[in-house]
């Protein structure tokens, strides 16, 4: 059982991340990829937030975001995306997926942590 | 009266109305009925009764006819019977028309036909008497006589009586239709009348409802079309309508007092939109500014070009910053505008704080940013709001102020070492950046035992600046000294840059020259120690501690502290190695009683105007000199004895007069005295004497006063002890000049070629020599002590 799930192909990414996330008392599993992620809540129901990167092999994080809406009819957990660009295509999509957040890249810990703690309870 | 009450008024009286015909209807109908029954039940069977009686008439004529012409006693007696029968009935019908009788004529007429019955009857009786007495001739003949008689009578009686009664009986018939027309004729015009009144009911209460609703409704339209929210209803009635109009002209009073304040808001923000100097702008989706943005906006960016514009290319472009940067930004609007105000905290880190951004025509301007989110009422960040503040100015003052404050603390330090040791550090380190700069330029490839030299003279400075707690040159020098310990290693890991080395040791000279430069300018201390022991100085060391303090505790975000900070240490550091012209002229002016009692005059007054202006160190020595000379010139030369002034009626003593004045950049000492004048015609006779001037030439009166700046040129008669002692005025024209200044002679009056002329002595100097302080530090009189004896 672990509150968050980070997902992204860059080991240094989910490391930094899941490392920063897991220091300030969140409980944290990884994926590496879309598809890794939809297995992952499959297989974890206590997911209530995933902190995905938009670009990533296999499957991108947008796709994800639209199959955990979709084919997982999860329609509670939150999806927050880590991202270097914001087109207005992405953004019309992200809304049809229910993602509450964009986070530009490089990510802060300090300003997320304590949204991210609201969000998961 | 209220319009409900109206209406039901109105209703009530339609009900009396309706009910009044109505009764009134009824009650002619019920009128008529009778009417209709007395006719029909009375009057016509009475009539039809009367025509009966003279049926009843003939029927008793008939039985009387039987009874006399009887044959038998049978038939007689039969007759008899049927007689009585028939008069029985006549009687009875006349009874009976007597109650039937609707007037006095026809009442008169049954009785007479009753009186006439009787007689008739009578007349029958004896005729009966007579059949029955068998007197048959008798009986006939009394019937054809007396009966005929009677029954002749009674016939035009009952006759008269059924015409009257026939025209009774149409009396009453045209009296019933009489009624029954009237009845009609009543009730039509009744209905009219009630018609009318409440036509006319009607149309008042349309007047005085609908109307008013109309008008109220046209006004109401009105307002609501033109917004024109200070008009009023007029309202002139108690009544429904005349509330409700109260209640609307309520209703836009509140409108008008919240629109005005809206109004007054919105002027509000826009006048602070107009009129605050800081630029506001806010950004929505797709990065476009709002057209709505605070004027300065406009000066701060330089363009009118804002409104609608992308805001990357608006306010982004042209800076400093790079393109990963601009990446990023460029990101953060789609991620949080239209967005959970989250967001907005998710990507604050990257909201650059301060831009540098490039003008048009290439000036540099720093920007301070304040980034904020603009909510909806769903918690959405529906626009980000920046605050652009231009900052330049700020940070060129905050960056003066560090300048000062380093100043001031290298004042602080040079002050701590004596005059000569300084001087003596100063001239070692300089002869040690030599000695580098030399044994640089020797290897250009690198050398251990130059290196080795360097880092020992480096090492040197930099031991002697500490030593005297020289922090800031400490280190400079340090930094250049790291580097030569760096190449002193086996394996260096920086390599032999000369050109790289030569820098950094132009950075070393560069901080030592500064030293140099504020002990002798700041504070006056060329050169080494005279012996004097320190020199004075005029800010003392709790004025610069105190200059210090200010900018270390300033405030480097408010612009108005930091001008206040930076003007006052700047008179703080101008006053520095500074005097004011009376301490600079303070030996002069006192030398002047005893050499007014050598010449066998009064000590003169001496009069200084200093503007504001005082004197750098370097400075008091030239003045010291020129003005010895020329004050001294001025009482030997110029001003007379007391008796020769008493006759010119002047003040038995003299006055001198110096005042300062600055203009483009020169300082302007300018000396007159209240003597005879120039005397002209000596200087020229002296200058053909000495063959300065062509015995045949005409000079004018500016060429003679030039002549005086001649070397050798001496006017006195004797060369007396005082003026012609020592320099002459060529002298100290040379004195000027070596300063890049000048000295001329302005005559005073118009009296072009006399022999005297009132003049000035204008001495014109580098205004570098001088400080200008906001207020003058002397100004005023300074009278010599002898001047009172």
């Amino acid at each position: 059982m672990a509150q968050i799930l980070v997902v992204d192909d860059s080991s240094t990414v989910r490391t930094e991340v899941s490392e920063f996330l897991k220091g300030a008392g969140l409980s944290v599993t990884v994926a590496v990829d879309g598809k890794d992620g939809l297995d992952k809540l499959r297989a974890d129901s206590g997911i209530k937030l995933v902190v995905s990167d938009v670009n990533m092999p296999n499957m991108d994080g947008l796709t994800m975001a639209e199959k955990i809406r979709g084919e997982l009819r999860n329609a509670a957990v939150n999806i927050v995306m880590l991202t270097t660009e914001n087109s207005p295509a992405m953004k019309e999509r992200g809304k049809a997926a229910g993602i509450k957040g964009w986070i530009v890249k490089p990510f802060n810990g300090d300003a997320v942590v304590a949204t991210f703690k609201k969000l998961v309870n | 009266m209220t319009i409900r009450q109206r209406i039901i008024l109105l209703t009530l009286l339609t009900f009396a109305a309706i009910a009044a015909i109505g009764g009134y209807a009824m009650l002619q109908a019920h009128h008529n009925a009778a009417d209709v029954k007395r006719v029909t039940e009375g009057v016509v069977p009475s009539t039809l009764a009367s025509a009966d009686l003279v049926a009843g008439l003939k029927d008793v004529q008939l039985a009387t006819m039987a009874l006399v012409f009887a044959p038998d006693a049978n038939t007689l007696a039969q007759a008899a019977d049927k007689l009585a029968q028939q008069q029985n009935h006549l009687r009875q019908a006349l009874t009976l028309q007597l109650q039937q009788a609707s007037n006095a004529t026809q009442k008169g007429l049954v009785q007479q036909a009753q009186q006439s019955v009787a007689s008739y009857f009578g007349a029958i009786d004896d005729t009966v008497k007579f059949k029955q007495a068998g007197q048959q001739d008798i009986a006939e003949a009394n019937l054809f006589a007396s009966v005929a008689q009677y029954q002749g009578e009674l016939e035009q009686v009952i006759e008269t009586l059924r015409v009257e009664k026939n025209r009774s009986k149409d009396d009453a018939i045209n009296a019933l239709n009489h009624s029954l027309a009237r009845t009609a004729t009543t009730l039509s015009g009744v209905t009219t009348v009630a018609v009318l009144i409440l036509g006319a009911i009607g149309v008042m209460l349309y007047r005085q409802i609908v109307r008013p609703i109309g008008q109220m409704q046209s006004m109401m339209s009105n307002v609501a079309a033109s917004q024109d929210f200070t008009q009023r209803l007029p309202v002139a009635r108690q009544d429904e309508i005349g509330r409700s109009m109260l209640a609307f002209n309520t209703m836009i009073e509140q409108i008008q007092a919240s629109s005005s304040q809206l109004k007054q808001k919105t002027t509000d923000i826009q006048s602070m939109l107009q009129n605050m100097p800081q630029g506001i702008l806010t950004v929505q989706a797709q990065k476009v500014v709002h057209p709505e943005y605070s004027a300065y906006l406009a000066t701060i960016l330089e363009t009118e070009e804002i409104a609608g514009r992308d805001v990357m290319d608006l306010l982004f472009s042209n800076t400093q910053l790079g393109a990963d940067t601009l990446a990023q930004i460029d990101a953060v609007w789609g991620a949080c505008i239209d967005e959970d105000a989250m967001n907005f905290d998710f990507n604050q880190h990257l909201m650059v704080g301060e831009i540098e951004k490039t003008m048009r025509d290439g000036r540099v301007k720093i920007l301070d940013l304040n980034w904020s989110p603009i909510l909806d009422d769903d918690g959405n960040t529906c626009r980000v709001m920046l605050c652009v503040r231009d900052v330049t100015e700020l940070r060129q003052l905050a960056a003066e102020a560090s300048e000062q404050r380093q100043e001031l603390e290298i004042i602080g330090e040079v002050l701590a070492v004596s005059q000569d040791k300084f001087h003596d550090f100063i001239i070692g380190a300089l002869r040690f950046i030599e000695d580098n700069q030399a044994l640089i330029r020797l290897h250009p490839k690198g050398d251990a035992e130059a290196i080795a030299q360097l880092f020992r003279n480096m090492h040197t400075i930099k031991g002697n600046a500490r030593t005297y707690g020289l922090q800031h040159l400490t280190h400079i020098v340090h930094q250049a000294e790291h580097t030569y310990e760096a190449l002193r290693q086996p394996r260096p890991d920086v390599p032999w840059d000369p050109r790289m080395l030569l820098d950094e040791l132009a950075q070393v000279r560069a901080a030592v020259e500064r030293y140099a430069r504020i002990n002798e300018v700041s504070l006056g201390r060329k050169g080494p120690g005279k012996g004097q022991g320190e020199q004075y100085l005029l800010v003392d060391r709790g004025q610069v501690h105190d200059a210090l303090h200010r900018l270390e505790t300033v405030n480097t975000n408010n612009l108005i502290e930091l001008v206040a900070a930076r003007d006052a240490v700047r008179k703080a550091l101008r006053l520095l190695g500074t005097e004011p012209l009376s301490q600079t002229l303070d030996s002069v002016i006192e030398s002047l009683p005893r050499l007014a009692a050598e010449l066998g005059k009064l000590a003169p007054r001496v009069v200084l105007a200093d503007h504001g202006y005082v004197v750098r160190h370097q400075a008091s020595g030239l003045l010291k000199n020129v003005f010895m000379h020329l004050m001294r010139n001025a009482l030997d030369h110029g001003i007379e004895d007391a008796d020769t002034r008493m006759g010119h009626g002047k003040t038995m003593a003299g006055t001198l007069k110096l005042h300062v004045a600055a203009h483009d950049a020169q300082v302007y000492l300018t000396l007159n005295d209240d003597g005879r004048g120039l005397a002209l015609h000596r200087i020229r006779d002296i200058a053909r004497a000495r063959q300065l001037l062509p015995a045949d030439a005409h000079p004018t009166d500016e060429q003679i006063a030039r002549l005086v700046f001649l070397p050798g040129f001496s006017t006195a008669a004797v060369v007396t002890e005082i003026s012609g002692r020592g320099v002459g005025m060529d002298a100290v024209q040379e004195f000027v000049r070596r300063e890049r200044g000048d000295i001329a002679i302005r005559f005073e009056d118009q009296r072009v070629g006399a022999a005297f002329r009132a003049f000035s002595t204008v001495v014109t100097l580098p205004e570098a020599l001088f400080e200008h302080i906001d207020t003058p530090v002397i100004h005023g009189v300074s009278t010599s002590a002898a001047a009172t004896v």
